[in-house]
């Protein structure tokens, strides 16, 4: 018997997925695979129906037609605390309504494991405290994290998702309003954690060079291009992100540079040069 | 203090402040008059049956109401602002209260006599929230905002019902009674009230004491609870429905009583801080507390009873300033 590569076995999979709410269409036959220790950065301008995608990932909407399979289960057929303890989800920036502290907020990512009528034990603050380790965040503790800094928040969200202990995780534009460093620590923290723990992850984003980032830091790494309710293009960065596709995709003249750095490694990179008129 | 034996002080503040109010009174019994009658259960001695019956049957089981009355509005506000997320949100904001003023209201036109009163706003604050339901479920799903407004909207239709009423009622005799009705009282408690207005007090109180550490997770907003594997629409009607038998209980006794559902949960948020799991046991007895409280200084200063609805407010208003000034407001 062929022992099957771990890199092969799709974990994820979209079938001819078409989703609608009401008459407007967002998106249709959409057909997309993710494997295990995967990771697919999904790219597209502003409303072309990302973050729709990733809630019918999530089982917040359900398909029109096609379907979505999680391990081999169809999604739809899966409660929400079985979905939650195969993806966990990373949002975007948020309103925070209540003061919880870190810790409170961190131990939420064990309610998949929590029973209606109980709350998170010791072992569950004991999880929540390795992974504030781990991350060097043990400081942020007993913080307020509706006073954290963006961030420092989109951290705490991460490890609020490794702590519910799922293969995927999903994140919609995680370094979003986030400075320059901490766009970089963001993306270093999820680096480490799909090369050491072999995560899974979705990752929408507005940043074609986030794609290369990955694909530099030695990850494997797929790309999708969203645009007019489908899925335009995929594969590797390096097959994915020429200069023509990002051209004709995002309307923008660019020059996509390598560094070389010693051995065989280098590091690419997008240059935007300038946007051209899409009408013509 | 540290928190834990802070937490403790609150826990037990109901119990200590219940058992100092049956001290507390017009009709004068004396300290030792009470311990003797205490001690009589042991001793078997003769007692003065006055005395028995103030403590035993004025007294006691108003402290008890009180308290079931105060930590339920108090509860279920603080349940509501968790699921609604919105700290301005109370307990009577699925227009329960004014559903179930209404109710009161036509009773004591239609039947001038209290026994009436009970089921009549007991079934109208149910009523008030089932038609913000339906009007929530209008669209597509029960978003919180949409049923926020259903119960803005509901609400102001009860008000203007309760205006009607007023307006068409005996002004000598039916109007008063309506009037001191709305502006809350405990001066009839009996333990049959606290029985059968109990069931659901105590049952929509469990129910939140139950699922209070999923208050958390629900305030963390639909997409995220739901990412973290809670069913929102089941969780939330599960809440709503606690929440709505708790007020519904309490205000069919004693009247609205306003402040205590809106105000105690965010005095309980600035001692104990967010986190449901302290908060709501905290916040019960703190609505337990400070309703006993209020009722001991509404016996004590007047003999015509000042009504509840007014001293909440003029009592708890300045507390709150205090608390705020504290602790500078930082749990919002």
């Amino acid at each position: 018997m062929v022992k099957q590569k771990p890199s092969a076995r799709a974990l994820l999979t979209l079938e001819n997925g078409t989703f609608s709410f009401g008459d407007a269409l967002i998106f249709k036959g959409v057909n997309l695979t993710v494997s295990k220790g995967e990771t697919l950065c999904l790219l597209g301008p502003n409303g072309c129906g990302k973050t729709t995608l990733i809630d019918c990932i999530l089982g917040i909407h359900k398909l029109n037609h096609g379907r979505i399979l999680l391990n081999d289960h169809p999604v739809s057929k899966l409660s929400a605390k079985k979905i939650a303890q195969m993806i966990a989800y990373v949002p975007q920036k948020h309103n925070r309504h209540f003061s919880f502290s870190v810790m409170e907020v961190l131990l939420m990512g064990r309610a998949p494991y929590t029973s209606f009528y109980s709350s998170p034990d010791d072992a569950d603050i004991q999880r929540a405290e390795s992974i504030l380790d781990a991350l060097g965040m043990s400081h942020l503790r007993d913080r307020d994290y509706t006073r954290l800094s963006g961030g420092e928040t989109q951290l705490v969200m991460i490890m609020r998702a490794l702590i519910q202990e799922t293969p995927v995780i999903v994140m919609d534009e995680p370094t979003a309003h986030l400075d320059f460093k901490h766009e970089l620590i963001v993306l270093e923290a999820i680096v480490r954690l799909v090369r050491e723990r072999h995560l899974t992850l979705v990752m929408a984003t507005h940043f074609p060079n986030h794609a290369f980032y990955f694909e530099n830091a030695g990850i494997p790494v797929k790309v999708a291009f969203m645009d007019q309710q489908a899925v335009h293009l995929k594969g590797t960065p390096f097959q994915a992100l020429t200069e023509e596709n990002l051209e004709s995709f995002y309307a923008v003249k660019t020059k996509v540079i390598s560094h070389a750095l010693e051995g065989k490694r280098s590091l690419k990179h997008i240059i935007p040069i300038q946007t051209l008129d899409k009408q013509k | 203090m540290n928190p834990r034996g802070f937490y403790f002080l609150i826990l037990v503040s109901p119990l200590v402040l219940g058992f100092f109010s049956i001290f507390l009174g017009r009709y004068p019994v004396s300290s030792s008059d009470i311990f003797t009658l205490f001690m009589s259960f042991f001793t078997g001695q003769e007692i003065n049956a006055t005395h028995f019956s103030v403590i035993f049957y004025v007294r006691l089981p108003r402290v008890l109401l009180g308290a079931l009355v105060g930590g339920s509005l108090a509860v279920s506000g603080a349940a509501f602002q968790g699921l609604f997320r919105n700290p301005l949100v109370s307990s009577g904001m699925l227009g329960v209260s004014s559903g179930a003023g209404f109710g009161a209201a036509l009773a004591l036109i239609l039947f001038r006599d209290f026994f009436y009163v009970y089921p009549f706003s007991f079934g109208f604050g149910l009523a008030a929230v089932f038609l913000c339901f339906f009007i929530g479920r209008i669209t597509a799903s029960t978003q919180a905002i949409t049923l926020v407004l259903g119960g803005v909207i509901v609400g102001s239709i009860f008000s203007a019902l309760i205006s009607f009423l007023k307006y068409v009622a005996d002004p000598y005799d039916e109007l008063p009674a309506i009037v001191f009705w709305l502006m809350g009282s405990l001066s009839r408690a009996e333990y049959s009230q606290i029985l059968t207005a109990g069931i659901p007090m105590v049952l929509g109180a469990t129910g939140l004491f139950i699922i209070r550490w999923r208050l958390n997770v629900l305030a963390m907003g639909d997409k995220q609870a739901h990412s973290l594997g809670i069913n929102v629409n089941l969780n939330r009607i599960f809440i709503i429905v606690c929440a709505t038998l708790a007020t519904a209980g309490a205000v069919c006794v004693s009247g609205v009583i306003g402040w205590v559902g809106l105000v105690v949960p965010h005095m309980g948020r600035m001692m104990i801080g967010n986190n449901n799991k302290d908060l709501i046991p905290a916040t019960f007895c703190i609505g337990a507390t400070f309703l006993v409280l209020v009722d001991d200084i509404s016996r004590v200063i007047s003999s015509s009873e000042m009504p509840l609805g007014i001293l909440t407010s003029l009592i708890g208003g300045p507390f709150f300033i205090y608390l705020l000034k504290k602790t500078k407001g930082k749990e919002w």
